[in-house]
């Protein structure tokens, strides 16, 4: 599963300094304590939206603002353009918020998915040229991609793992794709393969994949 | 109650493909309308996501800039009282764990702080001026009651950094307000602190003039969202004067 604390930037000198300098008592309990009280305090801020709370919305933007805006740069390479569709994915949040259902993902995934669909959107769009009132008319509302249910969400452990089966090929192509919003024919150009190539690659690697999630 | 056929290997493929964001052209039209119209074929690209979804934690943070928060509650409809004027970057649990070290070890932190700014990697650079403006520290105190608020201020990169040790009172009504008073001035809002622990700012230009030597920085408690009235209406919890480093 996603961890919402996320550990800190490598550049994050104080707390290397810190833990380099002197002893601190950085618990492993205290930390995972803390990350399941954030995950309760994020879905409790999530309910609260869903009824309308502004301040509970205000409390969520603040907890989660950086770790989606750091998805939608990543996915978008363009800081306005990153900001468009972050500021979409907390509208979509505030009118949609009762879609998330706290058995099925936790908080920051389901925010985290969402910051995705809507930046792969505007990809695709983007790569179609279609005008933007035009694709906005093709998309229906609530979209069921963007509130997808999440089945068994994955232990990242066991993800790391097998992916480390992969060849290294494989593992850097369906990183990129997921985080990096690269399309099959993106993925081809860069590799200088040819586009039936680069789906038999990605398509071997997710089905070693899911074999081995499956285990 | 009728039985569903499994998703075929094709579209169970299709499926982690979409899932995977791999998609174009014909092939994603198809996954979208599957989506829509066949609720096997929604749940495996749900599955799939699930299980990718580990990858997000290889994503930094990145603080947004303040503008977008002001964006969204300009279109939810909701007043623009209290612009946030502030980018906020949490890390509760880290500082949690950190925040307990702090009292000892804020004194010597200090400079330390400001020379160590953490930076995003988005932000332009600083402009260099001719003799770069030095940076500030304030301790902010809480008349005994045991709580420390080290503020440190670069100038330069606009970034104002605290950390607080021991704890600041918290319910859930009520939120705390970050102040700067400039001398002879009135209090301006930095916004709102994001959690009882630490923040981390980059602040805009117009706030970042106030930020000068013997300016007040103050947290005062305030209705959850912050004041209504954009200057403090509840206690000042603490508070401490700029100095340079």
């Amino acid at each position: 599963m996603l961890h919402y604390v996320a550990s800190p930037p490598a550049d994050f000198c104080f707390l290397s300094m810190l833990s380099s300098g002197m002893e601190l008592p950085m618990d492993r309990m205290t930390g995972e304590f803390a990350a399941s009280d954030a995950r309760d305090e994020l879905a409790a801020f999530l309910v609260a939206v869903s009824r309308g709370d502004r301040s509970a919305f205000a409390r969520l933007y603040e907890r989660t603002a950086a770790k989606l805006y750091g998805i939608c740069l990543r996915l978008m390479h363009n800081e306005a353009e990153a900001q468009e569709v972050l500021q979409e994915t907390y509208l979509t949040v505030w009118r949609k918020a009762d879609r998330f259902d706290p058995a099925k993902a936790s908080p920051i995934t389901w925010l985290a998915v969402l910051a995705r669909n809507s930046a792969l959107d505007r990809l695709r769009r983007r790569s179609l040229g279609l005008d933007e009132l035009e694709a906005a008319a093709n998309v229906p509302d609530g979209d069921p991609s963007a509130f997808a249910v999440m089945v068994a969400e994955q232990d990242s452990v066991r993800l790391r793992h097998c992916l480390d089966t992969l060849d290294e090929r494989a593992r850097a192509m369906i990183r990129s794709a997921f985080l990096d919003g690269a399309s099959y024919p993106d993925l081809a150009a860069r590799e200088g393969v040819p586009l039936g190539t680069m789906k038999s690659w990605i398509r071997r690697g997710l089905q070693r994949l899911r074999g081995c999630l499956e285990e | 109650m009728t039985d569903t056929p499994p998703l075929d290997p094709e579209m169970r493929e299709l499926a982690a493909e979409h899932a995977l964001g791999v998609l174009s052209g014909e092939d994603l039209a198809k996954a979208r309308e599957l989506e829509l119209t066949d609720e096997r074929f929604r749940a495996e690209v749900a599955r799939w996501t699930g299980r990718l979804s580990p990858l997000f934690d290889e994503v930094d943070e990145v603080a947004a800039p303040p503008s977008i928060w002001a964006v969204i509650q300009r279109r939810i409809g909701a007043t623009a009282s209290n612009d946030n004027l502030v980018e906020l970057n949490n890390k509760v649990a880290t500082w949690r764990a950190v925040a307990g070290g702090m009292t000892a070890i804020a004194a010597s932190l200090a400079i330390a702080l400001v020379w160590t700014l953490p930076g995003t990697q988005l932000t332009p650079e600083p402009v260099q001026r001719q003799s770069a403006p030095a940076p500030m520290v304030a301790m902010l105190d809480d008349q005994g009651q045991g709580t420390k608020v080290m503020a440190s201020w670069d100038p330069a990169a606009q970034q104002l950094v605290l950390a607080v040790s021991g704890d600041l009172k918290a319910d859930p009504s009520h939120s705390h307000e970050l102040w700067v008073i400039p001398k002879g001035g009135k209090p301006s809002s930095l916004g709102m602190m994001p959690s009882t622990k630490q923040m981390h700012m980059r602040l805009a230009e117009t706030l970042a003039r106030l930020l000068e030597n013997g300016a007040t920085i103050a947290i005062s408690v305030e209705p959850r969202g912050g004041s209504p009235t954009g200057s403090p209406t509840g206690p000042v919890i603490a508070s401490g004067a700029l100095t340079q480093a």
